[in-house]
């Protein structure tokens, strides 16, 4: 193997090592995997489907597209009846997500109509990870544009340990965490994302940068904007989902969390 | 086909407006490119540049052209079909925090590699995160991991010059 797919990882003795990175969704989307007893080229098919998997969901979902069926569901041009499975499970998804923050994720109230950009993202790498599980690599990392899902550790016996940004200063870290799963961050940067206050329908957000970890991405990520919008104050519906912590900068620079977030040791 | 104007991406908005030009186009993944990955054949996967590729026996859409001699070339220009290792390097983008330009290596009309010619910020703490902030193809930038990290959460400023320097490279190769 040459070039820039077959390299060992670092500190990782033998074992394969594959990156790619895809460009879908309006993002970078990066992978790193550790193919440990797999056989290398069962890694590329899975990787090679894991990308299929993005791209599906670009091409069901995208608000940019004017053809793809989520933007014909927004135009009512289609019924919800006759929507891909997909977009049933993934509208399903963002009502639960919805629910459980308290209504600060609600999809519905976007001003352009229902939007479940917020959420397709993190569910989209949910499952391009899966491909990557299911072919029975050791470990494997992907990053939806800063929103990052995994499972295993780089070498046996670690964490993923992902810094998040500090929200001020790109070139920054906040801190640093061990994933549990799944490590989504929404800022509020200097030129960045313009959040929505579903109760106010206002572009408005409560704090300057939000994190959530959990075992699944696509929750992370929702509950992520959710807490973003809400603030600290937020911190308490995260609380109560098993598996999920939170971590709060405020636009002042205080800093919060709930008391079991991982930061790294 | 005409190109994506490369333009700042200044907001989520405008990233999307630039990438979303190549993701319309179904199975060209504009970086699936690894070597020993499978896919489609070179010809009808990353191209954009909407290429006939008409067999020199002729397909029906050639008819209609010139049978001189001296036209041949109009085909031919039209159907340079990947092959071989081609570099190009993409715009110099500067940011705020640094400058960034990537030399991208294409093989057979797949993405083999993305290398920084020039990636430096400001100061030399901002270039040491600045390695991991980046989508993390290089391989060195994974291995000189003084601050111990494997991915950054939280968009970056870094990662949409990433995208620019990118997509001009690409559009240089015509990928």
């Amino acid at each position: 193997m040459t070039s820039t797919s077959g390299e060992a990882g670092p500190g990782t003795g033998t074992e394969g090592a594959l990156r790619r990175i895809h460009a879908v969704m309006g993002t970078i989307v990066s992978f790193d995997v550790r193919v440990g007893e797999a056989a290398l080229d069962k890694a590329h098919v899975a990787l090679s489907r894991a990308c299929a998997q993005l791209d599906r969901a670009d091409a069901v979902f995208s608000t940019w597209k004017p053809n793809s069926p989520m933007s014909l569901l927004r135009r009512n041009e289609i019924s919800i009846d006759n929507v891909p499975a997909e977009i049933t499970e993934v509208l399903g998804l963002c009502g639960l997500a919805r629910d459980l923050s308290g209504g600060w994720f609600d999809p519905w109230t976007m001003p352009g109509g229902l939007d479940p950009t917020g959420l397709v993202k993190g569910w989209a790498a949910d499952r391009a990870l899966n491909e990557l599980r299911v072919a029975g690599v050791r470990a494997a990392m992907v990053s939806a544009g800063g929103d990052l899902a995994t499972f295993g550790g780089p070498e046996h016996g670690l964490c993923w340990r992902i810094g998040v940004r500090d929200p001020w200063a790109g070139d920054r870290l906040a801190c640093v965490v061990e994933s549990p799963g799944a490590v989504a961050t929404s800022g509020c940067y200097e030129r960045g994302e313009h959040v929505i206050d579903p109760y106010t329908g206002r572009a408005e957000t409560r704090c300057k940068s939000a994190t959530v970890t959990g075992p699944e991405l696509w929750l992370a990520d929702a509950l992520a904007t959710a807490l973003l919008v809400a603030g600290s104050e937020g911190l308490s519906f995260i609380e109560e989902q098993d598996g999920y912590e939170g971590y709060v900068i405020e636009k002042g620079g205080a800093v919060s969390a709930t008391a079991s977030f991982p930061f790294a040791p | 086909m005409k190109r994506a104007p490369i333009v700042l991406a200044a907001t989520a908005a405008g990233l999307a407006a630039v990438l979303g030009f190549h993701t319309e186009q179904p199975g060209s993944s504009l970086l699936s490119g690894l070597p020993g990955s499978r896919g489609a054949p070179p010809g009808g996967t990353t191209s954009t540049t909407t290429t006939p590729t008409t067999t020199p026996s002729g397909s029906s859409g050639a008819t209609s052209t010139t049978t001189a001699p001296g036209s041949s070339g109009s085909t031919s220009t039209s159907t340079t079909t990947p092959s071989g290792v081609r570099t190009a390097v993409g715009a110099d983008v500067q940011y705020r925090y640094g400058e960034l330009e990537l030399k991208v290596t294409a093989t057979g009309g797949k993405i083999t590699s993305v290398q920084p010619v020039i990636d430096t910020a400001y100061d030399a703490r901002s270039y040491q995160v600045n390695a991991y902030a980046e989508p993390q193809l290089n391989s060195q930038a994974l291995q000189a991991q003084s601050a111990n990290i494997n991915g950054v959460s939280g968009a970056t400023f870094t990662s949409q010059a990433y995208v620019q320097s990118l997509q001009a490279a690409l559009d240089k190769l015509g990928i």
